[in-house]
């Protein structure tokens, strides 16, 4: 009995001591010393595999890594409750910014964003001003996606005109979200600007990953006449491109540059997440990252563009499409539009 | 087994217990030790499971598995009972251990709901799709009637969401009880359905997408009185919400119905051998029912205390992509349905989903790429022991045989 009286008395002040000590050393709130520039990566729960989306953003932060000597780490959601146990985490762990991808994690971001003011969040494809507590701390990566759509489309149209082909092409979405459809209107818009006959299919599929929703969907755009399909649909835009390949047709990538998938694609329009990353870790080390706004890529700021382009399209075309990217970036073609009516 | 058990140098051992006469195959011994509910069997089996996993770990990364599973153990917040973890430590640990229950809850409840249809006779693969309609039931009422006195909002979300679980893995009672359409096909149908009843309605344009936000597929979030008041740790950071209890109250409630009530032994009888229980008078068709009807709304509740506990609301992509009601099938087999058992093999799953999340490996041996693989691998290797525990037992059986020599 006595001997547990003791016992009790001995952890008991060892605990005192011990929270005291931590207490004063003030680790308790904040974590490790933040260096400028330290990253932390959270994924979505698509998970690092997912061939576009989360890997290019982790490319992004290993590029990062590299050229600006800074330490990075990512961490993997693998199911939703983890977003903010791993943002957290991120922080206490001495990031001194904190990335979400996708907006799939704009909730949990913006909590934990708000809670730690002094640490510096940011979010890709989700504008700062649509989180709750719009924190001061929180920076928006946004992409011109309807620039690579338009890019994509105009060539699609000049390359079918050259080979005398019906100017039909389909382009296959997967939710109706503004991401999606800023691509699908400029592709629309491109196709018409290269030939005001040009007839654009759209469909949404209402799925990111399942790759015989818009493999179907294709399929039909195809029966309608077809000749390029775009998938605009994460992994599910794979079978897009495979239904393209079945009928010996074009198919255009999206996000990441798939022209590894074969000599049916025709080119990708390309969106640099990592770009947006790297660039994004490059403003907090050198002090120029804020809060409380967002950055947009675009083809003039780079991290918007077309993929590789087929070398069985025309030279002539490849130069003009050089022209069009120039009068983009130089703001000579406006209003490119950024939703599917 | 203690020394009185033992039976007397140089008789034959019988490790069924049932006596010295008969020695029964192996395979009719699982049958008894299985129905006996023993604890030895599916504590090895997670300790297999375990020492194959660590080889895996060994010989894909060549670092100690020890390690691994240590720092699995810390992140699951395990550590938190220790006495001696003091300090930042203990706040790590308090936090892990929060992460863990709030799992252990969901899986608690949708074990639950495979283990009572179990006990029928009935193989409930339904649980995913009554843990959405719950969670869908959950997530209108709670985001609706603001200003609701938030007790009553909270029971009523809960019970809506319990009624409308059961009711929809009631269909699939009916159907077994009337035209003996196979549960296992129909529960998984009525998952689809489930499924994209909840892709529909938060849907862009659905009825239940949120007001704020027109291009995002999601609902509205529940209203601050709706949500679960959390009793350890922080609120804003999901601390552990007072669902926990609720589960707690499962577990019991599914012990008193199973061995204490009418119900409980018709639904046992049925799952015995239900044409016995025919001819001694039980209604079987209604106890089908009556067994789906109970699963389904443990599968509800669970996706009604996830909405309210800690997810506020639902969306398009969470409704397709969730699977955690399946990892409730994994949690009734190794429970071999009983209560102690799912409650066991729940807190054992949500540990290692906890444990395994990337945030607490070493990213040195764990590529982040292929950490949640690992969760994945034990828990598969979980269920196929399960599957084969005839191994386990042979494995026992042997063991027990050279004792007393």
């Amino acid at each position: 009995m006595r001997n547990h009286k003791l016992r009790a008395l001995l952890t008991g002040s060892i605990a005192i001591v011990l929270v005291a000590a931590v207490a004063g050393t003030g680790l308790a709130a904040g974590g490790k010393k933040a260096a400028a520039g330290d990253t932390c990566l959270v994924t979505d729960v698509g998970g690092l595999n997912d061939r576009s989306f989360n890997q290019l953003a982790n490319k992004g932060r290993l590029d990062g890594g590299k050229a600006l000597g800074v330490k990075t780490s990512v961490l993997q959601s693998s199911k939703e409750s983890d977003y903010i146990p791993n943002l957290l985490s991120c922080v206490q762990s001495g990031a001194d910014l904190t990335i979400g991808v996708g907006f799939l994690m704009a909730e949990a971001v913006n909590t934990v964003a708000t809670r730690f003011p002094s640490s510096k969040f940011a979010i890709i494809d989700y504008r700062f001003q649509d989180l709750a507590g719009k924190p001061a701390n929180t920076r928006g990566i946004l992409f011109r996606e309807q620039e690579a759509g338009y890019l994509s489309g105009w060539l699609a149209i000049k390359t079918l005109m050259s080979q005398k082909k019906p100017l039909v092409i389909g382009a296959v979405g997967g939710f109706k979200i503004p991401p999606v459809d800023r691509y699908m209107a400029g592709y629309k818009a491109g196709a018409q600007a290269a030939n005001p006959k040009a007839k654009v299919l759209l469909g949404y599929a209402q799925s990111f990953t399942d790759q015989s929703k818009c493999k179907e969907l294709s399929l039909n755009h195809i029966a309608e006449g077809s000749q390029v399909e775009f998938g605009v649909a994460g992994s599910c835009g794979l079978g897009s491109l495979s239904a393209a390949k079945d009928k010996g047709l074009w198919g255009i990538g999206v996000d990441a540059d798939q022209g590894y998938l074969g000599a049916h694609m025709l080119t990708s329009a390309v969106k640099r997440v990592d770009v947006g990353v790297s660039r994004t870790m490059k403003q907090a080390k050198t002090g120029t990252f804020k809060g409380f706004g967002n950055t947009i890529f675009s083809v003039r700021s780079g991290g918007i563009g077309l993929g590789k382009v087929s070398p069985k399209v025309p030279k002539a075309i490849i130069a003009a499409e050089k022209v069009l990217e120039n009068k983009i970036r130089t703001g000579k073609v406006k209003g490119i539009p950024t939703e599917v009516k | 087994m203690s020394d009185l058990d033992q039976p007397p140098v140089g008789a034959p051992v019988d490790p069924s217990g049932l006596g010295p006469e008969v020695r029964q195959p192996w395979l009719e011994r699982y049958d008894v030790a299985a129905k006996a509910g023993g604890l030895v069997a599916p504590v090895l089996t997670a300790l297999l499971a375990f020492a194959v996993g660590g080889l895996v770990v060994l010989i894909t990364t060549g670092k100690n598995p020890l390690a691994t599973y240590r720092a699995i153990f810390e992140g699951a917040g395990f550590n938190w009972f220790l006495p001696w973890v003091q300090g930042t430590e203990r706040q790590a640990a308090a936090f892990n251990m929060q992460q863990t229950l709030i799992i252990t809850t969901t899986l608690v409840l949708t074990g639950l709901a495979v283990a009572f249809a179990f006990r029928c006779g009935l193989f409930n693969i339904g649980g995913q799709g009554q843990y959405i309609t719950g969670a869908i039931f959950a997530v209108w009422i709670g985001s609706s009637f603001e200003g609701l006195n938030p007790f009553i909002h909270v029971v009523f979300a809960a019970v809506a969401g319990a009624l409308c679980g059961a009711l929809w893995a009631g269909i699939a009672g009916i159907l077994k009880a009337t035209v003996g359409a196979h549960e296992v096909i129909s529960t998984i149908m009525l998952n689809w359905i489930a499924i994209w009843i909840g892709v529909f309605l938060f849907g862009l344009g659905g009825p239940l997408q949120n007001d704020r936000q027109e291009f995002v597929p999601v609902s509205n979030d529940i209203v601050e009185g709706a949500k679960l008041p959390v009793f350890w740790g922080d609120p804003v950071f999901q601390g552990l919400h007072i669902g926990f209890f609720v589960a707690i109250a499962g577990l019991i409630i599914y012990w008193l119905i199973l061995s204490r009530t009418t119900l409980g032994y018709g639904v046992k009888a049925v799952g015995f051998n239900p044409e016995a229980a025919r001819y001694g008078g039980i209604n079987v068709p209604r106890n089908y029912f009556l067994a789906m009807a109970i699963s389904g709304a443990f599968a509800g509740v669970a996706g009604a205390m996830d909405i309210l506990g800690w997810q506020f609301r639902l969306g398009q992509d969470t409704v397709q992509q969730a699977t955690i009601a399946f990892v409730g099938i994994a949690v009734a087999l190794l429970g071999r349905n009983t209560a102690i058992g799912v409650a066991l093999a729940a807190l054992l799953f949500g540990g290692l989903l906890t444990g395994t999340s990337t945030r607490n490996l070493d990213p040195e041996i764990f590529r982040p790429e292929l950490a949640s693989n690992l969760t994945l691998l034990i828990q598969g290797l979980v269920v196929l022991f399960v599957g084969a525990d005839v191994i386990v037992l042979w494995l026992m059986s042997r063991v027990r045989r050279r004792k007393p020599a």
